[in-house]
């Protein structure tokens, strides 16, 4: 067969959809991971041994076992013991889950980051710790987090083609899906990657340039790359 | 929940386990030894040669590593070049591991004082010898955390390979669960084995990184 460009421009309008959803699908899981990253960040800073031990149980075990594993846990798994979830929810709630483990990582660094003399100029000018937390400690450990967000969400725009795999559709499902029925799979998965290049090297300048903003008072900047 | 399911299969499923440690192995040796290259490339005095290995590593880093795999095992056989799932895998696998060693190589070539080079330079070596007794011996000690980092994605990653039909510890589970369906506990017991290949690097690289900023 000779390369095809016909068979791209007929697919392009589905692999836009898909990369559409790609784009929709991180943003949703990002979101709530960042939500559920801040939560185990700050249980992992309290005097207790108990949460400390379990978060950093859930950040190693995540963290240490393939996405796809954990994908075909909660898709496959799961239903064994009778929670059933739709293949859209099973491919969010693993994504949120992996990536949760990694942001709770980034966020913990960034609170143990924060200068302890801000810690104790917080308490004497008279803040209640809840206070010192939301108004002097957590705003600055989001600014030290964000270049480590940012390659975090980078990673997650890719790690969300494994979905693929149970049904749920984004790109790489709609790449797979045109090319088993067209046999054009060359053009197709050719395309495809250059969407992702363009997603992903897109999403690295914006990050970059929002991070000159986000960092420009008086914090020192570090660059990004695509990982 | 049936938990002697697991004493019956794991046997089948280490035997996956060791192929996973083999074809990571491969993937390692192949990808690094590439990776080293690609990295020092960026730093030759011919700027087209640095801009495209540039290009190319930046490229290769953006695209998913499933759809790299899928690229190789459907897309070439569709332009008449094909390829077996095991060598595709390994090939895909062993592109994206040159790749972000190229991108490691560079960070920790990168970080080591301008000064160093200049002095060298000065002192009469000429830029291999540079490279090659100055500025590499150096930039290594830093390379090293992010690199056992990438060797534990790396690891996770095989399983990648059991989506194309790979034999390794991925794949082990799935045959094993066609058979006994038992999904709960033959994943869970997968992940343990996954877990147990990992974290030790996890730590390693923990305490590479510890030591390399207590020094």
């Amino acid at each position: 067969m000779s390369f095809s460009w016909l068979a791209i421009w007929q697919g392009l309008p589905y692999l836009l959809q898909g990369a559409g959803l790609t784009i929709l699908i991180s943003a949703v899981a990002m979101l709530l991971a960042l939500v559920l990253g801040m939560i185990t960040a700050l249980l992992s800073q309290l005097p207790w041994r108990l949460p400390r031990g379990l978060t950093q149980a859930y950040v190693e075990i995540f963290r240490n076992t393939p996405l796809l594993i954990q994908i075909f846990i909660v898709y496959f798994g799961l239903p064994q013991l009778g929670l059933k979830l739709s293949a859209f929810l099973s491919g969010l709630s693993a994504l949120v889950l992996y990536t949760a483990a990694y942001n709770t990582e980034i966020f913990r660094a960034g609170l143990e980051a924060v200068p302890k003399g801000q810690h104790e100029a917080a308490r004497s000018t008279g803040l209640t710790p809840l206070q010192e937390a939301i108004y002097v400690i957590i705003p600055q450990a989001l600014r030290i987090s964000f270049p480590a967000l940012g390659n975090n969400l980078v990673s997650l725009v890719k790690n969300s083609s494994l979905v693929c795999t149970i049904g749920m559709v984004e790109l790489m499902f709609v790449a797979n899906d045109i090319s088993f029925n067209n046999f054009r799979s060359f053009e197709i998965y050719g395309t495809a990657a250059m969407l992702y290049v363009i997603l992903v090297l897109g999403l690295t300048r914006v990050l970059n340039l929002t991070e000159a903003r986000v960092l420009r008072k008086g914090l020192a900047p570090s660059s990004h790359s695509a990982a | 929940m049936d938990w002697s399911v697991i004493g019956k299969n794991i046997g089948y499923l280490l035997r996956g386990a060791v192929s996973t440690v083999e074809i990571s192995a491969a993937v390692i040796v192949l990808g690094t030894s590439t990776g080293v290259l690609a990295g020092l490339l960026r730093f030759v005095p011919w700027a087209i040669v640095r801009t495209g290995t540039g290009w190319a590593v930046e490229f290769i880093r953006a695209v998913p590593l499933l759809l790299q795999i899928f690229f190789i095992f459907f897309g070439l056989p569709a332009i008449g070049l094909k390829i077996p799932t095991f060598p595709a895998a390994v090939l895909a696998m062993s592109l994206w591991m040159m790749a972000n060693t190229a991108e490691v190589v560079r960070g920790g070539i990168q970080s080591i004082p301008r000064g160093q080079g200049e002095a060298a330079r000065s002192s009469g070596l000429s830029g291999l010898q540079t490279m090659r007794y100055i500025i590499f011996p150096q930039a290594i000690r830093r390379m090293l955390p992010p690199f056992v980092g990438l060797c534990t994605i790396l690891i996770k990653d095989t399983s990648l390979a059991a989506i194309i039909g790979v034999f390794e510890l991925t794949r082990a589970a799935q045959e094993t669960i066609e058979r006994t369906f038992r999904s709960f506990e033959i994943y869970l017991l997968a992940a343990v084995i996954y877990f147990c290949l990992s974290y030790p690097l996890s730590l390693l690289a923990q305490r590479a990184e510890a030591r390399f900023h207590g020094s």
